[in-house]
C-alpha cells in the first residue's frame, strides 16, 4: 500500500507533507518517504540532464517567442496607438470586441476558414497517408527515395515560388492559356475564379506539402513489426487484409495524432497563400480569420481590432484542440499526451 | 497602402505621399476623438489665421539657374524646374560655416545598406557644418517600430524624420509641443530669411509641417506641383506603329486605341491596371468635394461610380494583361519593359534616368512617354488634384536648447542648398575624387560614393525643392518638364490639401474604407459587377461609420478650419 501511495501520490504529500494514509505505519512511511521523494527528484534529474538540457533551447525561444508577446494581447483592450506604447493607450474595454462580433465581414472572414479548413481536410488530409501506403509498398529501394525527394521538394518553396509557379502554369497569361488561346479554344481562368478558389488552394497545398507530410506516416510505417506481416501471410492473408489488419492498425495512432493537430489548427489555413491570391480572386472568396486581422486591424493601423480578432480565433483554437484531444482519450487513442 | 513603408512606395515618391493622403489627408487631431480622447488628442487643426501667422516667408532662391525654369499653372501649381546638365562650377550658397561645434544625433529611414558610422563621406558633411552629427539610418521596412519604441520611451534623439503618411493614422500631432519642437518662434514670417535656402520651400510643404497652428516639421523632397500619378505609354512601340498619342482625347479613344494595341496571342496587352489614377479622367475628388457647403465623400460622387463602371468594362474587355487582373502589381514594370503591356499607370517618379536604363536593359528601344491628360469624355477640361506637397519631415527635439535649435536650423539650412550649389554638391555627390569623379554629365559616384553617399541619409533631415534632372538622358528631362507645364494647366487644392488632421480611433476603421476599397478593387478587376460598390456603400454609410466620418470632418474640420484651399 505504502509503495503504491509513494508511486501515485507525489503531489499531495508535497503540499501536505503528509501521506495519504493514517496511523502509526503512516507517519513512519512519512519519515523515509520525504527524503526518498527529493532523492528520487534529484536521481530524475541526474538521469535525465542530458534530455532536459537538450530542451532548454526550445523552451527559451518558446517563452520569448511566444509567451513573452501574450503581454501584447492587452492591446486588445484598448485603443492602442505605437506612438504611445502599450502603457499610454487609451483603454476600450471590450469596444474592440463588440464591434467584431457586430462585423459582418469578420463573420465571412470565419465561414471561409471553416469552409476551407473542412475542403482541406477532406482532400488533403487522406493524401499523405495514402503517399506513404504507396511509397511503402514499393520495394525498390532506390525508386522509392527518388520518389520521396521529389514530392518532398516542394515543402521548402515559399508560398510566393508556388503561388507563381502556378500563375505560371495556369494563369491567364500562363503556360496552358497561352496554349488554349492560340488554338482557339477559348481559356481556363481557374487563378481568377472565386468559386473553385477553395479548390485551388487545396491543390497547391497538395502539391507543397503532401511529401512533407509523409514523413511521419512512413515512420509510422517503419515502427510496425515485420514478423506480423510474415505470420499473417502464412496464415494466408492477402495484401489488402494485410493492410487492413496490420499497417493500419498500427498506423492509428499517428493518424489520430494529426489528426488532433490539424483540427487545433482547423482555424489556420494559410496566411500567405490566401495573402498573395487575394486580389485575384476578391477579398470576398479569400479573406480568412488571419488575413482579416491583417487587413482590417493591421492593414488599417486599426492594431487593436486586429488584435482582438486575433484572440477570438486562439481561444477558438484552444477550445478546438483541447475538445479533439478528449474525444482522441475517450476513443482509446494516446492524442497529444498519454493519459 | 497607407503603411507600406517600403521602398518603392518612396521611390515613386509622390505616390506613397498621395496614395496615403488620397484615403487620409494629413490634418493634426481635432478634438472631440472617443470617450476621453478629447483630452489625450492635444489641440485642433491649423485655422486659416493661425496657419498664415507661422507660415515662413517663401523667397525663391537665385543661386543657380536652372536650364528649364518652372512654369505656374492652375491652382498656384509651381512646376519644377529642370536642368539638362549637372551645373559645372557650383556656386556656394550657404557664405559662413553653420555650425557652432555642436554634436547631434539624427535618425532617418533608408531604404537599402546602411553605410558604416562614421566613414569617411561623414567626416567630411562633419567638417564642412562645423558640428558633429551623427546619423543614425534605420531600415525604413521596420521604421515604424524603431520610432514607436522610441517615443514611448520618450527616448527620441535630436534630430529625427517621421514620414508624413502617418501623420492621419498615428498621433504624430501629439508628439509635436511634448517631444518634438515647436520652430514657429525661429521660422515664422521673415524670421525665415535667416535661413535663405529654408526659405526656398515652398510654402505649401511648411503647412504640411504644421500642427495646430505651429510649425514643427522641416520638409524634405517638396514639390510645388505633385501629382499622385500619371498615364504612360511605350513611346517607341507607339512610335513604330504610327499612333499619335495626342490623339487620345478621351476614354473611348483610350479604349479603342486597347483594341487596336491587344494581341493576346502574341501575348500584348494593351493596358496594366488604369484605376488608381482614373480621378484624372473622371474628375472625382482626392477625398471629399464641397457641395453646397457640404462635404461630400468621394464615394458618393456621381464621377466615381461612372470610373468604375469604365473600369469594369475595361477589366472585361480582355485588354487588360490577366496578370494585371490577378492582382500581381509587382510585376508591371517588368511587363511594361517587355512590351507584354503597352499603356500603364504609376507614379510622376517612375519616369527617370534610371527606369530609362531598366527599359532599355529589357528591350534597346524602350522609351516611356505620357499621354497628355484628358477627361472622360474629352469635352470638359481635365481637372488633376495636388498630391501633399512633401511627403517627409524632420523634426527636432524639443529638449533641445534655443541656441541649438538654431544651430541645427543652420545646418537643415546647409542640407536645404539648391539643386546644382557647391553644398548639394557635397551632400549628395560627396568629396570629389574620393566619392564621385567627374563625368562629361555630372558628377558619377565611385564605389565608395556608391556605398555611403548614394544611400541617402541627409536628405530625410532637410532638402531644397524637387528639380528634374536625368543628365544622361536630357531627352527626357525636356519631355517631363513640357508635360508638367501641360499639366499644371489643370491642377487645383483639393479639399483639406496639406492639413493635418488624426481622424480619431472611432472613424479609423470608416476612415480606411478598407471593406468599400477591397471591393472597389474587386470591381475593376472584372470579378465583381458595380452593383457590388453600391452595396458596400450603403453598408459603409451605415453601419460602418461613414456617415458619422463625413459628419465629424464637417463640423470638426471644415467648419472651424476651413478646406485648405
Amino acid at each position: 500500500m505504502a509503495s503504491t501511495v509513494a508511486e501515485q501520490g507525489e503531489d499531495e504529500r508535497d503540499k501536505s507533507g503528509q501521506p495519504a494514509g493514517d496511523g502509526g505505519a503512516g507517519r513512519t512511511a512519512a519519515g523515509s518517504v520525504q527524503p526518498e521523494v527529493r532523492r528520487n527528484w534529484r536521481v530524475r534529474l541526474r538521469r535525465d540532464k542530458s534530455l532536459i538540457l537538450m530542451t532548454l533551447p526550445a523552451v527559451a525561444l518558446l517563452l520569448v517567442f511566444n509567451y513573452l508577446p501574450m503581454v501584447g494581447t492587452i492591446t486588445a483592450f484598448q485603443y492602442y496607438d505605437p506612438l504611445d506604447g502599450i502603457r499610454n493607450s487609451e483603454w476600450a474595454g471590450f469596444a474592440n470586441f463588440r464591434q467584431l462580433f457586430g462585423d459582418p465581414l469578420f463573420w465571412h472572414a470565419m465561414e471561409n476558414t471553416l469552409y476551407i479548413s473542412a475542403v482541406q481536410l477532406i482532400l488533403f488530409f487522406p493524401i499523405p497517408i495514402l503517399l506513404a501506403l504507396l511509397l511503402n509498398s514499393v520495394l525498390n529501394s532506390r525508386i522509392r527515395s527518388i520518389i520521396q525527394a521529389i514530392t518532398f521538394l516542394p515543402h521548402f518553396y515559399s508560398w510566393v515560388l508556388v503561388v507563381t509557379l502556378f500563375q505560371q502554369m495556369l494563369g491567364g497569361a500562363g503556360l496552358l492559356n497561352h496554349f488554349l488561346r492560340s488554338h482557339d479554344m477559348g481559356t481556363w481562368d481557374v487563378m481568377t475564379d472565386p468559386h473553385t478558389f477553395s479548390l485551388l488552394v487545396t491543390s497547391q497545398v497538395v502539391w507543397k506539402d503532401a511529401g512533407w507530410g509523409i514523413i511521419v506516416f512512413l515512420a509510422a510505417l517503419s515502427a510496425i513489426d515485420q514478423n506480423l506481416y510474415e505470420a499473417a501471410a502464412s496464415d494466408g492473408a492477402g495484401r489488402w487484409r494485410r493492410m487492413w489488419h496490420i499497417t493500419l492498425p498500427g498506423m492509428r495512432g499517428v493518424i489520430v495524432l494529426m489528426l488532433v493537430l490539424r483540427l487545433g489548427n482547423a482555424l489556420s489555413v494559410g496566411f500567405e497563400q490566401l495573402l498573395i491570391q487575394r486580389y485575384a480572386v476578391g477579398h470576398d472568396a479569400a479573406d480568412v480569420l488571419d488575413t482579416f486581422s491583417f487587413y482590417y486591424g493591421i492593414g488599417t493601423q486599426n492594431y487593436s481590432y486586429g488584435a482582438a480578432a486575433g484572440i477570438f480565433k486562439s481561444v477558438i483554437s484552444l477550445l478546438l484542440i483541447w475538445g479533439a484531444n478528449k474525444l482522441a482519450h475517450r476513443f482509446g487513442e494516446d492524442g497529444l499526451y498519454r493519459k | 497602402m497607407s503603411i507600406e513603408l517600403n521602398r518603392r512606395s518612396f521611390v515613386n515618391g509622390a505616390v506613397a505621399v498621395a496614395g496615403a493622403a488620397a484615403m487620409s489627408p494629413l490634418i493634426a487631431a481635432c478634438g472631440g476623438g472617443g470617450s476621453n480622447s478629447t483630452t489625450r488628442r492635444k489641440g485642433g487643426t491649423n485655422s486659416k489665421k493661425g496657419a498664415a501667422a507661422a507660415l515662413p516667408t517663401y523667397v525663391a532662391s537665385t543661386a543657380v539657374q536652372a536650364d528649364i525654369p518652372s512654369t505656374t499653372g492652375a491652382g498656384s501649381a509651381v512646376t519644377d524646374p529642370g536642368f539638362l546638365k549637372y551645373p559645372a562650377n557650383p556656386a556656394k550658397s550657404v557664405s559662413e560655416i553653420p555650425g557652432a561645434g555642436g554634436s547631434y544625433t539624427a535618425l532617418t529611414p533608408l531604404w537599402g545598406t546602411i553605410p558604416a558610422a562614421n566613414n569617411p563621406f561623414y567626416q567630411a558633411v562633419n567638417k564642412a557644418l562645423g558640428a558633429t552629427l551623427t546619423m543614425k539610418p534605420a531600415n525604413g521596412v521596420t521604421y515604424d517600430t524603431t520610432i514607436t519604441t522610441l517615443t514611448a520611451a520618450r527616448k527620441l534623439p535630436d534630430w529625427v524624420q517621421l514620414p508624413g503618411w502617418w501623420n492621419s493614422n498615428f498621433k504624430v500631432g501629439e508628439l509635436c509641443g511634448t517631444q518634438l519642437a515647436d520652430l514657429t518662434p525661429y521660422l515664422a514670417g521673415d524670421k525665415v530669411k535667416k535661413y535663405p535656402n529654408l526659405a526656398a520651400i515652398p510654402s505649401g510643404a511648411w503647412t504640411a509641417g504644421m500642427w495646430q497652428d505651429k510649425l514643427y516639421g522641416i520638409p524634405s523632397f517638396s514639390s510645388g506641383f505633385g501629382l499622385p500619378g500619371q498615364y504612360f505609354y511605350r513611346g517607341d512601340v507607339f512610335e513604330s506603329k504610327g499612333i499619335n498619342a495626342d490623339d487620345i482625347k478621351s476614354c473611348d479613344d483610350l479604349l479603342n486605341l486597347g483594341k487596336e494595341l491587344t494581341d493576346a496571342k502574341g501575348n500584348v496587352w494593351a493596358f496594366d491596371d488604369l484605376w488608381p489614377y482614373i480621378h484624372e479622367m473622371f474628375d472625382f475628388s482626392q477625398k471629399f468635394t464641397v457641395t453646397g457647403g457640404k462635404l461630400v465623400h468621394k464615394y458618393e460622387q456621381p464621377e466615381f461610380i461612372e470610373a468604375l463602371n469604365w473600369c469594369y468594362k475595361v477589366a472585361k474587355s480582355g485588354y487588360v494583361h490577366p496578370d494585371a487582373l490577378a492582382g500581381n502589381n509587382n510585376d508591371a514594370k517588368t511587363r511594361f519593359y517587355a512590351g507584354k503591356v503597352l499603356i500603364t499607370a504609376d507614379g510622376t517618379g517612375a519616369w527617370n534616368e534610371a527606369d530609362a536604363q531598366a527599359g532599355q536593359a529589357a528591350t534597346k528601344s524602350y522609351r516611356r512617354e505620357s499621354f497628355k491628360p484628358f477627361s472622360a469624355d474629352g469635352t470638359k477640361p481635365p481637372r488633376l488634384f495636388l498630391s501633399s506637397s512633401a511627403g517627409e519631415f524632420s523634426y527636432l527635439n524639443a529638449k533641445l536648447k534655443p541656441a541649438q535649435i538654431e544651430e541645427c536650423l543652420r545646418i537643415a539650412d546647409y542640407m536645404a542648398a539648391p539643386y546644382g550649389t557647391a553644398e548639394y554638391t557635397l551632400v549628395n555627390f560627396g568629396v570629389e575624387g574620393v566619392d564621385y569623379s567627374h563625368g562629361a554629365n555630372g558628377p558619377t559616384p565611385t564605389k565608395s560614393g556608391l556605398a555611403n553617399v548614394q544611400a541617402q541619409t541627409f536628405p530625410f533631415l532637410a532638402t531644397p525643392v524637387n528639380v528634374i534632372s536625368n543628365p544622361d538622358y536630357p531627352q527626357l528631362t525636356r519631355d517631363r518638364c513640357a508635360w508638367n507645364s501641360e499639366a499644371a494647366k489643370y491642377a487645383y487644392k483639393p479639399v483639406f490639401w496639406n492639413m493635418n488632421i488624426t481622424v480619431p480611433q472611432r472613424y479609423a476603421t470608416a476612415d480606411a474604407g478598407q471593406a468599400v476599397e477591397d471591393t472597389i478593387k474587386d470591381v475593376y478587376h472584372g470579378i465583381k459587377p458595380v452593383s457590388a460598390f453600391q452595396d458596400a456603400l450603403s453598408t459603409w454609410k451605415g453601419s460602418g461609420g461613414g456617415d458619422a466620418l463625413v459628419q465629424w470632418y464637417q463640423t470638426t474640420v471644415m467648419d472651424k478650419l476651413g478646406t485648405g484651399q
